[in-house]
């Protein structure tokens, strides 16, 4: 993977460009290999859910309840419903004073079936997951690869990019529906009993705006996002487990690695997918 | 026996936690101080969260933007695209992004720093050459995340305003004055000052969970990635808290 010169050869003119020039290429080869190791990914799903379905399924029911201290305070499925109701609450308290400051308090109904839909709850999904089901999988397979059970299993005649990451690219996807139907049924419930049970707005008004402006459509969509954002993570999270090396300091990089990338990747996602999915209207008549 | 050990188990990791902050608290005011330490640990951490931090606040700031003024156009107030901007930015996006940053790309390395020295019984030697570790190793952390959470604040801010202040202007053909002018419609110093707030304590939280988490680390490999893990999903769940709190609060004295 990384081109060293021999060290039989004399030394070059420009050692320091040829420095330069071969740190470039090492990444430019780096993001190479990172997309053939997700096209190889994707290309073993079918093999994968084929041959693997016991791994498959024991993956499905692991992320759903977390592992070690994660299945401890309630496993993926609390922390997903903790963090997406903390930012549902936080529509509450931002949207019903900052609108209140305007004078049209009134319009938090909106707010939450507006914001929470088309940014704030695939966000905070987006990252919950990374952190969840995501870290998980990178701490797992980055100790099969520092513990050389990855080569064991390649010697054992399986095939690891279907079993291990390919399974793990599916279970995620199968986990996070129902898991994205709890993140959003948290922040709309913790924004509604933020608004009226703490800032005292009568719950008839909040409802009224909330259906009026509940869009079905926008709701399909954000779960088409989600289930293209958790695809890439889940790509993103393996690749770096797969990976990993330089001892147990090594799986801690690794895992720490995977997160900032796969944030920041989620984000674009979010920005790529929302522009293209809502573009310039708000599919709703709010000035009638 | 096994079964009391195992109910028990998080109760003691909460206490272990909370003593050893207490311990970093105290040993904060104690000399000596290790100034290379922490100067080399801020370095650090900046240095793991500054591109994460960027490439994450201009998405969000953008999105935000985009959606905030398809309701503002409908309403026909576009002009006022740099007051949602404003409250977007510095009351929300700023703070959550420095959250994702510094849990997510600084306590995760941090972590797995701490937890490699522990596997590898440095920090049993410090105890025995007399050195408390907690003063050498967490206390120049624990500062360090707090500085650099306040700066990546700032620096975020600034960034996502003028993400925002491009996207607006030159994508959604807002006039650039109507938009500066808007930005200090509904948001002012207090704002500000708030959300430096919150990034300080972010920076102080995360950093102590992830000292704690990488100082009680056992197990190989597997432990040291675990041990990250749980590093990401404490943090993440405490600061969304901190963030709730402090802005229930901290909106009393912003909004008038």
């Amino acid at each position: 993977m990384t081109d060293t010169v021999s060290s039989a050869l004399p030394s070059r003119l420009h050692p320091r460009l040829q420095r330069t020039l071969n740190s470039v290429m090492s990444e430019w080869n780096r993001v190479g290999s990172q997309a053939r190791f997700y096209v190889a990914t994707l290309g073993a799903i079918p093999d994968a859910v084929v041959n693997y379905r016991t791994e498959l399924l024991r993956l499905i029911a692991q992320m759903g309840l977390g592992a070690a201290a994660l299945a401890m305070v309630g496993g993926t499925v609390v922390i997903v419903g903790f963090l997406t109701m903390t930012t549902g609450a936080l529509v509450a308290v931002q949207g019903y004073n900052q609108l209140a400051s305007v004078g049209i308090e009134a319009l938090t109904g909106f707010a939450s079936a507006y914001f929470n839909i088309r940014l704030i709850v695939p966000g905070t999904a987006s990252v919950a997951l990374s952190a969840t089901i995501g870290a998980g999988a990178t701490a797992q397979i980055g100790a099969m690869r520092i513990n050389e059970e990855i080569d064991a299993l390649e010697v054992i005649g399986i095939r690891s990019v279907s079993y291990l990451a390919s399974t793990r690219v599916v279970a995620g996807v199968v986990v996070v529906i129902p898991l994205y139907c709890v993140a959003i049924i948290m922040a709309f419930l913790a924004s509604r009993a933020g608004t009226t049970a703490i800032y005292g707005q009568s719950s008839g008004v909040y409802d009224h705006y909330f259906n009026t402006f509940l869009s079905p459509r926008d709701l399909i969509w954000s779960f088409f996002q989600v289930v293209a954002i958790t695809i890439v993570v889940m790509l993103v999270h393996t690749y770096y487990g797969y990976t990993a090396h330089g001892g147990p300091a090594g799986v801690g990089e690794a895992v720490g690695r995977a997160v900032r990338t796969s944030m920041v990747v989620a984000a674009v996602e979010i920005v790529m997918i929302t522009l293209a999915v809502y573009g310039q209207s708000g599919n709703f008549h709010l000035a009638g | 026996m096994v079964t009391t050990h195992a109910v028990t188990k998080p109760v003691r990791a909460i206490g272990g936690f909370f003593a050893m902050s207490l311990d970093a608290l105290v040993l904060m005011f104690k000399p000596p101080f290790a100034w290379r330490e922490y100067l080399l640990q801020s370095w650090f951490v900046a240095r793991v969260s500054m591109v994460p931090a960027l490439m994450m606040t201009l998405p969000y700031s953008v999105i935000l933007t985009f959606i905030f003024n398809i309701l503002l156009t409908e309403i026909g107030a576009g002009d006022f695209s740099g007051t949602g901007a404003a409250i977007g930015t510095v009351n929300q996006i700023a703070p959550i992004v420095t959250v994702l940053v510094v849990s997510g790309a600084g306590s995760t390395a941090m972590c797995a720093d701490l937890g490699a020295r522990t596997i590898r019984e440095e920090l049993d030697a410090m105890r025995v050459l007399g050195i408390n570790p907690i003063q050498r190793l967490v206390v120049p952390r624990v500062l360090a995340a707090t500085t650099v959470a306040l700066a990546l604040e700032s620096a975020v801010t600034v960034v996502g305003l003028t993400g925002a202040f491009f996207f607006t202007v030159y994508a959604q053909h807002v006039s650039a004055g109507a938009f500066v002018t808007g930005l200090t419609t509904l948001t002012g110093l207090a704002d500000v000052i708030v959300s430096l707030v919150k990034a300080m304590l972010f920076g102080m939280a995360a950093g102590l969970i992830a000292c704690y988490m990488g100082i009680s680390v056992g197990g190989g490999p597997a432990g040291v990635g675990n041990a990250v893990n749980e590093t990401v999903v404490f943090t993440f769940m405490v600061l969304f808290a901190i963030n709730v709190i402090v802005t229930a609060v901290g909106i009393q004295f912003t909004v008038s």
